[in-house]
């Protein structure tokens, strides 16, 4: 599988997300949970980074976070300059729909749709014309692998396969940045191994900003970038080079 | 793409799916088939109404019905319409007109031997009667002669119960009494050719029916109650109403046209009747199918909590999550009154073709044939009908849909 290059690969340097003393608790039950509490980070464009941490460490939280699902209790999260916490439902909305991109641990596939739908189902709520969807659609199931696979439903995918087509769904629209929650979770090692090496490729050719979270240390260490979230905090932020 | 993903989303849970559209089927079909049995009850009706002796319309003196002479029975008032002759051509001239025929209505009392019944009198012109397309179910012996009778071979029909009442029949002879328009007692010894059915047991107890010529005999007049008129639309009632009473409005006695409902009030009563049966019937089906697909429904959003949090996630508007459940019931909507209309036309052939027969209505002689008549617009008005229910069905659902944090619905399992 060889990605396709789609947009030269800004600045590491230039910031993307700016995290600012982030809080968010839960009611559960008649308890409060702290999912995050203070936490404050910098993710330039183009940077490949790791939230790693055990369950409960507040990764998802601060995902969802960052990815404009929820509103934090305290703090802000801006996003190419842009605060997520004053943005109104709507600019939240449009804000998903073109310039991010989302993998989830459960591949999260719509099942009545082929991967070729599911791919351009963002295109289509983007409004873009059907011809441009489909080049762009059969372009980013080429990128991870299943040019041959378009028209099989996700109940007729293995794990692997179906999570490659929530890739390529995140990728489809050229977002600047995928967040990706535990995405190689449901996979076997092999199988996880081969999805962060294929977004570790696309990280690197298309220059597009991701934000993976995992418990898993093996794939942390792949990661030029590894934030360690424990009990809501952030305890460390460890960079390497690749 | 919405409508395609609703649509597809219908074949997740088939049984479940199968089950909705078995239910908006019967419901459909519960609709059409009670709209095409009401339809034919009021086709029914309004045609043995006008072609049992109404017409379409009525021409008579204003001024007897002015007099607070009852809409359909003018017995009691002396004929006064002059010159109908005249009138009757003028008024079959007219487009729209089938044929006129005069009719007078007289009250009296019949005897037969020791028997004596008292009587209203309806005076025809056998011969116009057929042309206006209304026939009269006789029940035994021969209808009236065309052409009048000579003076003292006068002929009568006699209803069922009336010569039941006088224990007469076809070739007796009885004596009819009334009083003439200047006031005497008059009577005539008339020959029962026939004995009919009016379709009305009450009417069958006094009804007879006479030539005009008898009947001008017996009251001593050259005058008629009344012109029937039938025309050749039904629809067209009104329309030729308002033509005849421009056109007869020079005439020097002025006259009124009266259309047949508004001289059979009963057909109102009995079509507001059937329309409240309807509504009630409809209401109730309208509550079990629209309860039961709102209830599949919000099973299927419980389903896909996970994935409507999804859809959210990469930028779907709830409104557009709104818009898929409603695009579900629209498509259950679509496939279910199509499936209802094959039912209903199968079932209406079927019904239809095995003729089978009813017992009489209630004051009624004639069982009548169950028959359904459904028109093509009546598909179309069940299906929107059902789209509607199902729209509102879709609310609750909806609702849910609509209040759905994404964070909360990714991770529900």
């Amino acid at each position: 599988m060889t990605p396709t290059p789609t947009a030269p690969a800004p600045p590491a340097s230039a910031p993307l997300f700016d995290v600012v003393d982030l809080a968010r608790t839960y009611r559960r039950g008649s308890e409060t949970v702290a999912a995050l509490r203070g936490v404050t980070l910098s993710i330039g464009a183009g940077a490949f980074v790791v939230l790693a941490g055990p369950s409960g460490s507040g990764k998802s939280t601060l995902l969802n976070l960052m990815g404009g699902l929820d509103r934090p209790d305290a703090g802000d999260v801006r996003f190419g300059g842009v605060s997520l916490s004053r943005a109104s439902d709507a600019e939240r909305i449009e804000l998903r729909r073109r310039q991010l991109g989302f993998v989830f641990q459960s591949f999260n596939l719509v099942p009545v749709l082929s991967a070729y739908e599911n791919v351009e189902y963002g295109l289509w709520l983007a409004g873009m014309p059907r011809p441009e969807r489909r080049a762009r659609v059969e372009r980013a199931l080429e990128v991870v692998g299943l040019a041959d696979r378009m028209t099989h439903r996700p109940d007729h995918l293995s794990g692997g396969e179906r999570q490659r087509v929530a890739v390529a769904r995140a990728l489809v629209h050229e977002p600047r940045a995928v967040l990706a929650d535990e995405p190689t979770a449901s996979l076997d090692s092999k199988t996880g191994g081969a999805i962060i090496a294929l977004l570790v490729e696309l990280n690197q050719i298309q220059g597009t900003t991701f934000v993976v979270s995992t418990h898993d240390p093996a794939i942390a260490d792949l990661a030029p970038r590894v934030v360690r979230l424990a009990d809501g905090r952030v305890v460390a932020d460890e960079r390497r080079r690749a | 793409m919405l409508a395609l993903i609703a649509l597809r989303n219908l074949s997740r849970n088939r049984r479940r799916t199968a089950l909705s559209l078995l239910v908006i089927t019967f419901g459909t079909a519960g609709v059409l088939l009670t709209l095409g049995f009401i339809r034919y009850s009021f086709a029914g009706l309004s045609d043995a109404i006008i072609h049992g002796g109404l017409g379409h319309l009525e021409i008579a003196p204003a001024a007897s019905l002015a007099q607070g002479a009852g809409l359909m029975d003018r017995s009691g008032a002396p004929p006064a319409l002059a010159d109908w002759r005249i009138l009757r051509d003028r008024v079959e001239s007219r487009p729209g007109v089938l044929a006129a025929g005069a009719a007078i209505q007289f009250a009296g009392v019949a005897t037969h031997g020791d028997r004596t019944g008292a009587v209203l009198g309806v005076a025809i012109e056998p011969e116009r009667v057929r042309r206006m397309g209304m026939s009269v179910k006789l029940r035994g012996g021969e209808g009236l002669p065309d052409e009048p009778t000579a003076t003292g071979d006068d002929r009568v029909l006699l209803a069922l119960g009336l010569a039941q009442t006088l224990g007469a029949a076809p070739g007796d002879v009885i004596t009819v009494m009334s009083t003439t328009v200047d006031g005497t007692l008059n009577a005539l010894d008339l020959t029962v050719a026939g004995i009919f059915t009016s379709g009305f047991q009450d009417l069958d107890g006094r009804l007879m029916q006479v030539h005009v010529e008898t009947a001008g005999r017996l009251l001593a007049t050259s005058h008629a109650s009344s012109l029937i008129v039938t025309l050749t639309d039904t629809g067209a009632t009104a329309a030729v109403a308002a033509d005849l009473e421009s056109v007869l409005s020079s005439n020097p006695v002025p006259l009124a046209v009266v259309d047949w409902e508004t001289r059979a009030p009963f057909y109102r009563q009995v079509r507001g009747l059937y329309i409240g049966i309807f509504v009630f019937l409809g209401s109730i089906i309208g509550v079990l199918v629209g309860l039961s697909i709102s209830n599949t429904l919000q099973m299927s959003v419980m389903e896909r909590v996970r994935e409507f949090g999804t859809l959210l996630a990469i930028g779907t508007r709830r409104s557009q999550l709104a818009g898929l459940m409603t695009l579900e019931a629209l498509w259950l909507a679509a496939l279910g009154s199509l499936a209802g209309t094959l039912v209903t036309v199968a079932v209406a052939f079927l019904i239809n073709m095995l003729q089978i027969e009813m017992p009489p209505p209630p004051a009624a002689v004639d069982p009548i044939t169950l028959s359904l008549l459904i028109q093509p617009l009546d598909f179309v008005w069940v299906a929107i009908f059902m789209a509607a229910l199902l729209a509102v069905a879709a609310v609750p659902p909806m609702l849910r849909i609509l209040r759905l944090e994404v964070v909360e619905a990714l991770g529900h399992v």
